[in-house]
């Protein structure tokens, strides 16, 4: 196959999830060494390692921006406090209610929601509102069984923009037929202490 | 009158003196091992330093055809971008001086770095399954290995490779980026 790159082709392309191994340093030796060797006479395959180093440096700004609503690990939000950042974090037990808030000076907001999760197979998150309208389905989220919590970090920009609100968190265990189990239910009394956009009330 | 000659054509060029194909050599070479100076040094301004280091290296065994075997011109490129790599991580000062007094003519011209939509990408981001965005996000926030990611979120270090490759094809889809 030749692939064409930037102007200038190339007979015997790297494929692009080796490209992007080779940049994460994720390969063996022995396949870097042959990746290096040909990377060394081939300009369309470096034309192309450039886009997977744009995309890469693109994906870590975003990941540390605390912008997105993703499950993570206890040692991510460990090290993202020990690298400078400002990180907010609320564990409520199940069942709880708690008052929660975010400062302008905030770099990370993460729930941790305590519930046992050793039979559980697939496991989904709901944001729900008051009245129970569901506001958003984290569906079939990664879990550590043995965690005794599932730590989710909650978009910053958005939490900064929301007005005073009460969101409800459901952990629901899903069986294979469709049917939910409640895991545990945990509630966030959100004030808003800095100025929103306006007309968000 | 350059361009169309391999590189194995530049090297016997260069030791006779002909600084055309010195430049030439340069032009081609220079942007191959800022790619490997970024990969093994993670920082652009190491990465010039690499390909100052590694040009002046190179064109002082050419112009001394040192070179033996003219075709094997990458793979000595290579091999000193492996040496001088080792050596800048030893001491970051030894060719300081080296590179003042040459250094102003072995800076490549810069290979056009591609831009993304930052907007678009944290959309493409958000489409992911939640698995696929975990994986995503703490692979890329401080380059976890498969291995730490997998003992992070519970699942096996063979499963986080599918997935991250998985979800980078699916990003790539998104953003219209073809490799």
């Amino acid at each position: 196959m030749t692939m064409d790159h930037g102007g200038v082709s190339c007979s015997n392309p790297v494929e692009a999830a080796t490209l992007m191994d080779y940049w994460l340093a994720l390969l063996p030796s022995t396949d870097e060494d042959a990746i290096e060797e040909h990377l060394m006479t081939c300009d369309a395959c470096g034309n192309r390692l450039r886009q997977v180093i744009s995309l890469s440096e693109s994906l870590r700004t975003l990941a540390r921006s605390g912008s997105l609503t993703v499950v993570v690990s206890d040692r991510f939000v460990k090290h993202a406090a020990e690298t400078g950042l400002r990180v907010r974090e609320y564990a409520p037990a199940r069942g709880e209610s708690i008052q929660c808030t975010v400062a302008a000076d905030d770099d990370m907001l993460v729930a941790r929601l305590a519930v046992g999760l050793t039979t559980a197979s697939r496991v989904d998150l709901s944001w729900c509102e008051p009245r129970g309208v569901e506001h958003q389905r984290m569906a079939d989220i990664p879990i550590d069984a043995g965690a005794g919590s599932v730590i989710c970090q909650q978009s910053i920009t958005w939490a900064k923009a929301s007005p005073t609100m009460t969101l409800t968190a459901r952990l629901l265990e899903v069986n294979e037929t469709g049917e939910e189990h409640l895991l545990g239910e945990y509630t966030f009394n959100h004030t808003r202490t800095i100025p929103g956009p306006p007309g968000w009330e | 009158m350059y361009v169309g000659l391999s590189d194995a054509d530049l090297a016997p060029r260069i030791a006779d003196g002909d600084s055309e194909a010195e430049a030439e050599m340069c032009r081609r070479m220079g942007p191959r091992i800022r790619l490997y100076g970024l990969r093994h040094l993670r920082s652009s301004s190491a990465a010039d330093d690499l390909v100052q280091q590694v040009l002046l290296k190179v064109i002082e065994a050419l112009r001394a055809a040192r070179l033996r075997e003219s075709d094997k011109l990458a793979h000595f490129v290579l091999g000193t971008c492996r040496m001088v790599v080792v050596e800048l991580r030893r001491s970051s000062h030894r060719q300081e001086a080296l590179l003042a007094k040459f250094g102003g003519d072995l800076i490549p011209e810069a290979s056009p770095t591609p831009t993304l939509d930052d907007r678009q990408l944290a959309r493409c981001v958000q489409t992911l399954k939640e698995r696929e965005r975990s994986v995503v996000v703490m692979t890329f926030y401080d380059e976890h290995t498969a291995a730490e990611t997998a003992r992070s979120l519970g699942i096996s270090e063979a499963n986080v490779r599918v997935i991250r490759h998985r979800a980078m094809a699916q990003l790539r889809d998104c953003l219209g980026v073809t490799l």
